[in-house]
C-alpha cells in the first residue's frame, strides 16, 4: 500500500498517532498538502460518513476516526494556509447561546473539512449576532447551528431570524443536534438539516451546490 | 353524557393488555379531540408519554390491529401498525382495536427505594416541633425525577415505621429534567408540574404511609424533602428557566423552610414547617448533599467518592478537606431509553445476563420471576458490556467480534441490513442486543466514566487512591459492581473499593429530620463544595471519547 493508502485507512479506523506519523511521511516523501488532503484525508472522512450513514459504524467509532483526522490536519493546515490554498466553499459553524454541548458540533465540522470546506468555528454558546458578523467577514455559503438541549432550542430560531435580518437568503442555513429534526428545520425557515454527521456532509454539498 | 342519538355499535375502541388485565373499551374519537394517549390515560391506565406528548420518543407506541389512526398533521395510517398514541386518535366514528406493549405503559413497581445505609450517628433532636404524644411523627421525602419516596418517621425513637414509593406524576409531562424545566417556563405548566409532584404523587403516598402506620396525619409534625435542584423547584412552584440555558444557575439552593400549607400539602397540618435541603448546583442538587452526609463522606477519612448514575450521573469528590462536586450527562441509555428492547428496571426486565462457561447460550434472571422477558434494564446491559470483552464476543470498539458471532448458534444471531446483534434468548422476542445499542450504551458510560476521571484529575488523584467508593441510587443497588468496572463505567477501580449505599438521598433527609444539626452541617458543605463544569474542563472531550472504548 501506498503511504496515502496508509493514511486513509489510519484515519478511517481512527488510530491518531499512526495517521499522524504517515502524515509526516508523505510530507517527507515530497507529496503537495493538498494532495494528501485530497487523496487520503477526504476518501476517508468520505468512507467513514458513508459507513456511518448504513449503520456500519456508529457514533464511538466515528469520534474516533474524527480526532485521529483533526490531528492530521493539525499538521496540514498550517501548510495549506501558507501556501494560499483555500477550500472552495466557507462555512461558519457553532453552538447556539446558552448551550455548551460541541462533540456533535466538532464532529460535524471535521466532517465538513475532511469535505473541503473551509471551516470557520465559532466554538459554542454563541450569540446570534457573532453568527452574523462571522458569516459576513468570512463570506460564508453555509452556516451550521448546532443544539443539544431542548431549552437551548429557542436559540437556533432567534440565530436563525438574525441571520435572515442580517445577510437574507445569501447564506444556506443548517441545523442539527440530537433534539433537532426535519419538521423543527422547516418550521423555522432553515435550508437544511441532518441527523447526524455523516448525512451532513452531502446536506451541505447539496446546498452550496457542490455536489 | 352520552349523545342519544349516537348508537353504542362496535364502533369503540378496544385496547387489550399483554399483562391479562381486562380490556378497555373507550369510545370512537371525535374529530376534535385527537389524542388517544390523553384518553387512555384519564381511562386510569397512563402510558408512557415521557417526552411530554411531543412525538419525540416511542414511549406511548401501541399497535393498531383493526382500523386506522389519524395523526395530527392529517396523515391516516391503517391497522396493522405502530402509531404513537400522543399523535393523534383513532379515525372518528371508526371502530379499532390495539394493543398496548407492556413497554408503553408508565408502570412502576417499586423497588428497594427506601433501604439505605447511614454511615454517621446522629442525635435525638428533630429538626421539626414535637408535641409528645400527638405531634410525634415526621416525614423524610425524596423527590425523584422519576420515583419519590415518602417514610413515616417515629420523632420519639427516630424509627422510620412505614414507607411508600410511586412514580413521580410529573413523567406524563416529560421524563427527564431538561423537558420539564421547559415547560415550567409558562405559569399554567409550571401549576400543572406542581400539582403532579404535590396533589397526586406526594399526597397519596403521605395517605398510604399514615394509615398503613395507623398514624393519623394530624400527627404530622413536619418533613425533610431532598431532591434534585430542579424537583425542588417545580415543588415549589417557581420558574426555573435560568437553569435550563447556560451558564446554568439555579433561583435557588439554599436550605428552605416552608410552612405545609404554602406548598399546598394538604394531608400534613397547614402550620407545620417542610424543609428543602439545600443542594451544591443545577445539576448537583440536594439529593447529592444530602447522599453525601448519610455516607459519611465529609468525615470519613478519604479520598473518598459519592456516584449516582442515572440519567445525569452526579459525583462528588471529598479529599483533604477539599470538596469538588459535578454533573455529566448520562441520557437514558441505562434506563433502556433509545435501545431496541431497553426498559426500565421493571417486572419482567432481564436485570442479570451471565455466560456459564464464558459462552453461549446465557443464563438470564428476570425481575419478579415473570415468565416472559418484556426487555431489558440497565443492570442487565452492564453485565453484557462487562463480560462480553471477556468472553470474546465484543471488541473494544463495542462491535461484536466477527468472528465470534459467526459462531454463535443461528438461533443467537440477529442481522438486520448491515448491523447485526445477538439474541439472548431465542424463545424471547424482546432479548435481543444491536450493535446500535451498544453504541449508545457507550455514550452513557463513557459520559460517567469521562466525569468521574475530570475530578480525579482535578484533585491529582487516581482511581486506586480512592478509600471508598459510594454508589448510590437504585441502580447502584443492583448492578453488578465487577461488571461496572469491567465494562468502564467506574474506570480503573477495583470491586472492594465500591460500595453499594441504596437511597441515600433518603437517608439524608431522615438523618436531618432526626437531627437538626445536620441542617447547619448540609449547609456549610453544600456551599463549600467547588462546582466542575465539565464542558470548561480541558480534556474532557478526549477523554469522553478514550472512555467509549470497552477496557
Ligand atoms: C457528552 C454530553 C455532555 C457533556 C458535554 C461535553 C461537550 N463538550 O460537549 C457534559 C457532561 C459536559 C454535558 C453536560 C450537560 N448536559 Co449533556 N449530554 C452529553 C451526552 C452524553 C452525549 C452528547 C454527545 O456529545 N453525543 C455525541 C455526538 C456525536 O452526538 P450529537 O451531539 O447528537 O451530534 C450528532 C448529531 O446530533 C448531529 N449534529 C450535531 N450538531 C449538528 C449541527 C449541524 C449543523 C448538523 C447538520 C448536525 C449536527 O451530528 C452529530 C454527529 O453525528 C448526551 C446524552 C446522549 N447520549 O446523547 C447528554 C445530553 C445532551 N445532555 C443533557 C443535559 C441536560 C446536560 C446538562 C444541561 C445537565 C447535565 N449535567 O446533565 C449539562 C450542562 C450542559 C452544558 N454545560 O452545556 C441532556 C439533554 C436533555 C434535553 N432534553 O435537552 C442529554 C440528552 C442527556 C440527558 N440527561 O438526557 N453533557
Amino acid at each position: 500500500m501506498t503511504t496515502l493508502e496508509l493514511l486513509s485507512e489510519a484515519v478511517a479506523s481512527g488510530k491518531s498517532k499512526d495517521a499522524k506519523a504517515l502524515v509526516q511521511r508523505a510530507l517527507d516523501e515530497g507529496t503537495a498538502p493538498v494532495e494528501i488532503v485530497d487523496r487520503a484525508l477526504v476518501p476517508a472522512m468520505a468512507s467513514v460518513g458513508e459507513q456511518f450513514k448504513n449503520n456500519l459504524i456508529f457514533v464511538p467509532e466515528m469520534l474516533i476516526a474524527a480526532r485521529a483526522m483533526k490531528e492530521a490536519m493539525s499538521l496540514l493546515e498550517p501548510k495549506l494556509l501558507a501556501a494560499g490554498i483555500t477550500p472552495k466553499y466557507t462555512a461558519v459553524i457553532g453552538t447556539v447561546q446558552g448551550d455548551l454541548h460541541d462533540i456533535g458540533k466538532n464532529l460535524v465540522a471535521i466532517m465538513w473539512k475532511g469535505a473541503n470546506f473551509r471551516v470557520i468555528d465559532l466554538g459554542t454558546n454563541v450569540s446570534p449576532a457573532k453568527f452574523v458578523a462571522a458569516v459576513v467577514e468570512h463570506k460564508a455559503q453555509l452556516v451550521g447551528l448546532s443544539a443539544l438541549l431542548t431549552t437551548t432550542m429557542p436559540a437556533i430560531v432567534e440565530t436563525v431570524k438574525a441571520i435572515r435580518g442580517g445577510v437574507g437568503q445569501a447564506v444556506k442555513i443548517m441545523v442539527g443536534g440530537a433534539p433537532v429534526t426535519q419538521q423543527f428545520a422547516d418550521e423555522i425557515g432553515a435550508d437544511g438539516y441532518a441527523p447526524d454527521a455523516g448525512s451532513a456532509v452531502d446536506r451541505a454539498q447539496a446546498l452550496v451546490g457542490a455536489a | 353524557m352520552k349523545d342519544p342519538g349516537h348508537h353504542m355499535t362496535d364502533d369503540g375502541v378496544h385496547i387489550q393488555w399483554p399483562d391479562g388485565s381486562p380490556e378497555l373499551r373507550l369510545p370512537p374519537a371525535s374529530p376534535l379531540h385527537g389524542n388517544l394517549a390523553e384518553r387512555i390515560a384519564r381511562a386510569g391506565r397512563p402510558l408512557n408519554t415521557r417526552c411530554g406528548q411531543r412525538g419525540l420518543c416511542a414511549g406511548c407506541t401501541v399497535e393498531l390491529v383493526t382500523g386506522s389512526f389519524h395523526e395530527k398533521n392529517g396523515a391516516v395510517i391503517p391497522a396493522p401498525a405502530a402509531v404513537k398514541a400522543c399523535q393523534g386518535d383513532v379515525s372518528a366514528g371508526e371502530g379499532a382495536t390495539m394493543v398496548v406493549p407492556i413497554r408503553s405503559l408508565a408502570v412502576h413497581s417499586p423497588q428497594v427505594v427506601s433501604s439505605f445505609k447511614v454511615n454517621i450517628p446522629a442525635a435525638q433532636d428533630p429538626s421539626v416541633p414535637v408535641v409528645a404524644g400527638s405531634r410525634d411523627h415526621g416525614l423524610a421525602i425524596d423527590v425523584g425525577t422519576t420515583t419519590v419516596v415518602v417514610a413515616l418517621v417515629d420523632l420519639a425513637t427516630g424509627a422510620i415505621v412505614g414507607d411508600a414509593s410511586a412514580l413521580n406524576r410529573q413523567v406524563e409531562m416529560g421524563d427527564n429534567v431538561l423537558t420539564r424545566i421547559q415547560l415550567a417556563g409558562e405559569q399554567k405548566a409550571r401549576i400543572a408540574l406542581q400539582d403532579a409532584i404535590v396533589k397526586r404523587t406526594i399526597e397519596p403516598l403521605v395517605r398510604e404511609v399514615c394509615s398503613a402506620a395507623g398514624v393519623g396525619p394530624e400527627r404530622l409534625a413536619g418533613a425533610v424533602v431532598a431532591g434534585n435542584t430542579t424537583m425542588l423547584h417545580l415543588l415549589t412552584g417557581t420558574d426555573p428557566t435560568p437553569m435550563g440555558v447556560a451558564p446554568f444557575r439555579a433561583p435557588f439552593t439554599d436550605h428552605r423552610i416552608l410552612a405545609a400549607g404554602e406548598l399546598g400539602m394538604r394531608e400534613i397540618p397547614a402550620g407545620a414547617p417542610v424543609h428543602l435541603l439545600p443542594g451544591f448546583s443545577a445539576y448537583v442538587g440536594a439529593d447529592l448533599v444530602a447522599g453525601a452526609m448519610c455516607t459519611g463522606l465529609f468525615t470519613e477519612p478519604g479520598p473518598s467518592l459519592l456516584v449516582d448514575i442515572g440519567t445525569n450521573g452526579e459525583i462528588v469528590l471529598c479529599h483533604d478537606g477539599r470538596l469538588l462536586a459535578t454533573a455529566t450527562a448520562a441520557g437514558p441509555a441505562f434506563e433502556g431509553g433509545r435501545l431496541s428492547n431497553g426498559t426500565r428496571a421493571v417486572a419482567g426486565a432481564v436485570e442479570r445476563i451471565a455466560f456459564p462457561d464464558g459462552r453461549f447460550p446465557p443464563a438470564i434472571e428476570v425481575i419478579g420471576g415473570a415468565r416472559r422477558a418484556i426487555g431489558i434494564c440497565g443492570s442487565g446491559y452492564v453485565d453484557f458490556l462487562g463480560l462480553g470483552r471477556r468472553i470474546g464476543l465484543l471488541t473494544p470498539n463495542g462491535r461484536l467480534n466477527g468472528d465470534a458471532w459467526e459462531a454463535l448458534p443461528p438461533e443467537h444471531r440477529h442481522a438486520e441490513g448491515g448491523s447485526r446483534g445477538v439474541v439472548l434468548n431465542p424463545r424471547e422476542p424482546a432479548t435481543t442486543i444491536t450493535e446500535a445499542d451498544i453504541a449508545h450504551l457507550l455514550q452513557a458510560k463513557a459520559a460517567i466514566a469521562a466525569g468521574i476521571l475530570a475530578l480525579l484529575r482535578r484533585a491529582g488523584l487516581a482511581p486506586g487512591d480512592i478509600r471508598r467508593v459510594h454508589l448510590a441510587g437504585g441502580f447502584g443497588l443492583h448492578i453488578d459492581v465487577a461488571h461496572a468496572i469491567g465494562c468502564g463505567l467506574l474506570p480503573g477501580f477495583v470491586p472492594s473499593q465500591v460500595e453499594a449505599v441504596g437511597n441515600t438521598s433518603l437517608g439524608g433527609a431522615w438523618l436531618a429530620l432526626v437531627d437538626r444539626g445536620i441542617l447547619t452541617e448540609m449547609t456549610a458543605h453544600a456551599t463549600a463544595a467547588e462546582i466542575v463544569e465539565l464542558n470548561l474542563e480541558p480534556g474532557f472531550e478526549d477523554s469522553f471519547i478514550d472512555q467509549l472504548a470497552l477496557p
